[in-house]
């Protein structure tokens, strides 16, 4: 799937974060930046006999102080982040509920597995005590639709309204989902999404997974593009972003962050990593074409970086094939070893910490990665000084979806 | 139920079941509707759960759907005493 060309430019002019290392973007990218890593044991109740050992958790985050009790009670901790993102975008943004039509902006989120704490919690009042003792929200909690509904509700956003389901890669594809959103005419879109997969149930779910790390020590677990590379290490949170129609960002006088400039999203397949090459390297053609950027502008890429040595090749073949001999020298980065992956929020963080590198002029490392057994420059230790205008981010999922988003820096300063 | 059902009681289960901080003395106002304290009818469905539960006794069908404190109380008082 190659989305066209759109009419109307769309630019970011909020980002909302709510990630294991940091809440706010602020404290994230200050996180992101040192390559902090904050792997480690799972902490939440229930979850201590379960073979899956280490993850990224949220910590720091008062759902109470973040969000109203009346939506508090009626979701799932996904949507409690997801609101709580939502709102730090706008006011990154600086965009008030009201300030334009409620029909002109829109709500967009990708969610990968739903509420599967609120689920298990009604299902176990299900299975003990029989159906009367199932509240009536789990018909709303549960369920992927919920943080684009209770976003938008709460928000009294009563433009289009959507929610990707694409596994990981959902995440970009709701970022390209809410740019045709935008060329169709709304003015802006609340997108992201985040994950709450850290509960017995939902743990149990992803031991299926063969590319799972098992390992309990967080400076191993997840060593992706090395010789030691065991599976990956999932995570919760996510990010949400504020993107508007660039001349209604213009017209208030909006921020703007950063462009999204060309996506694109092949599938080929779960758990077919070495199909997922050409599959990626489709959609990095295409989003670059989109995007009318060459390959030798591509100034950083975020790696999709699973840590299943098939997929990790196939991720830097993809890169070379498209990039040819750039790819050997342009920084390639997977800030996600420190937070582990937040399935289709991991992309989301990606591409807030992708507008904050080009913002900042810096290339974050990949953290408790040292060496490198593939023809990549990955950007390990310190992190690196750069200038940035153009980020390339990449995301696959274990179902097999694939997708590339290209970001172009914010309008340069006038000199 | 042994008894009826109070304001105060009713307050304390809409924020149990439905996360709203409500005053007892609001719930009874003359005129006070579920719609200005945004209780809905999803909010109303699982009290009614909880009282039926608490209970062992079924609420009037459509007690839910009550657009008032009063109307509420009166459904459920009902039920308790007709036994429905």
């Amino acid at each position: 799937m190659t989305s066209d060309p759109p009419d109307r430019r769309t630019v970011v002019t909020g980002i909302g974060v709510v990630a294991p290392n940091g809440v706010g973007a602020d404290d994230f990218w200050k996180a992101t930046r040192e390559g902090a890593s904050v792997i480690g044991p799972i902490t939440r109740e229930g979850c201590g006999q379960l073979p899956l050992r280490v993850a990224g958790e949220v910590r720091g985050f008062d759902a109470e102080a973040a969000v109203e009790g009346r939506y508090l009670v009626q979701t799932d901790r996904f949507t409690h982040y997801a609101m709580a993102a939502a709102d730090l975008a706008l006011e990154d943004a600086r965009l008030r509920p009201d300030e334009n039509s409620p029909f002109a902006t829109g709500v967009v989120t990708a969610a990968g597995s739903g509420g599967g704490e609120f689920g298990q919690r009604e299902l176990q009042n299900l299975w003990g005590d029989g159906p009367r003792f199932v509240g009536p929200y789990q018909s709303i909690a549960w369920f992927y639709a919920a943080s684009t509904g209770q976003i938008s509700i709460r928000g009294g956003f009563k433009g289009p309204c959507a929610v990707v389901a694409s596994d990981e890669a959902g995440g970009l594809d709701a970022l390209a989902h809410a740019a045709r959103t935008i060329s169709r005419g709304a003015d802006a879109v609340v997108v992201g999404g985040a994950e709450a997969p850290l509960a017995p149930y939902s743990m149990v779910c992803q031991l299926g997974y063969p590319e799972l790390s098992l390992d309990d020590d967080p400076a191993t677990a997840y060593l992706p593009f090395t010789g030691r590379a065991c599976g990956f290490v999932p995570a919760e949170g996510g990010a949400m972003f504020v993107l508007e129609d660039e001349r209604a960002a213009r017209r208030r006088g909006a921020r703007i962050r950063a462009e999204l400039a060309g996506h694109a999203a092949t599938f080929t397949g779960a758990s077919r990593w070495a199909e997922s090459r050409e599959g990626l390297a489709h959609a990095i053609r295409a989003a670059l074409e989109q995007a009318r950027c060459a390959p030798d502008e591509v100034d950083v890429v975020f790696a999709d970086a699973l840590g299943v040595p098939e997929a990790d090749l196939a991720e830097a073949r993809a890169i070379a094939d498209v990039l040819g001999g750039h790819a050997a020298r342009v920084p390639v980065t997977a800030p996600k070893t420190g937070t582990g992956r937040a399935y289709c929020g991991a992309p989301l963080l990606d591409a807030a910490a992708a507008v904050l590198a080009m913002e900042q002029g810096f290339v974050p490392p990949t953290p408790n990665v040292t060496e490198v057994a593939y023809d990549l420059d990955l950007v390990r230790g310190r992190g690196r000084t750069a200038e940035l205008r153009t980020a390339l981010v990449l995301s696959r999922g274990l179902m097999g979806s694939n997708a590339a988003l290209v970001l172009r820096a914010g309008a340069a300063r006038p000199s | 139920m042994t008894h009826a059902l109070t304001h105060g009681e009713l307050a304390a289960l809409i924020k149990g079941r439905a996360g709203i901080s409500v005053d007892p003395v609001d719930l009874e106002r003359p005129g006070a509707t579920f719609e200005e304290f945004g209780v809905d009818s999803l909010a109303l469905l699982g009290i009614v759960g909880e009282l039926e539960n608490k209970y062992a006794l079924p609420i009037t069908p459509g007690a839910e759907m009550s657009k008032t404190p009063q109307d509420f109380l009166d459904a459920v008082n009902a039920s308790a005493t007709t036994g429905a």
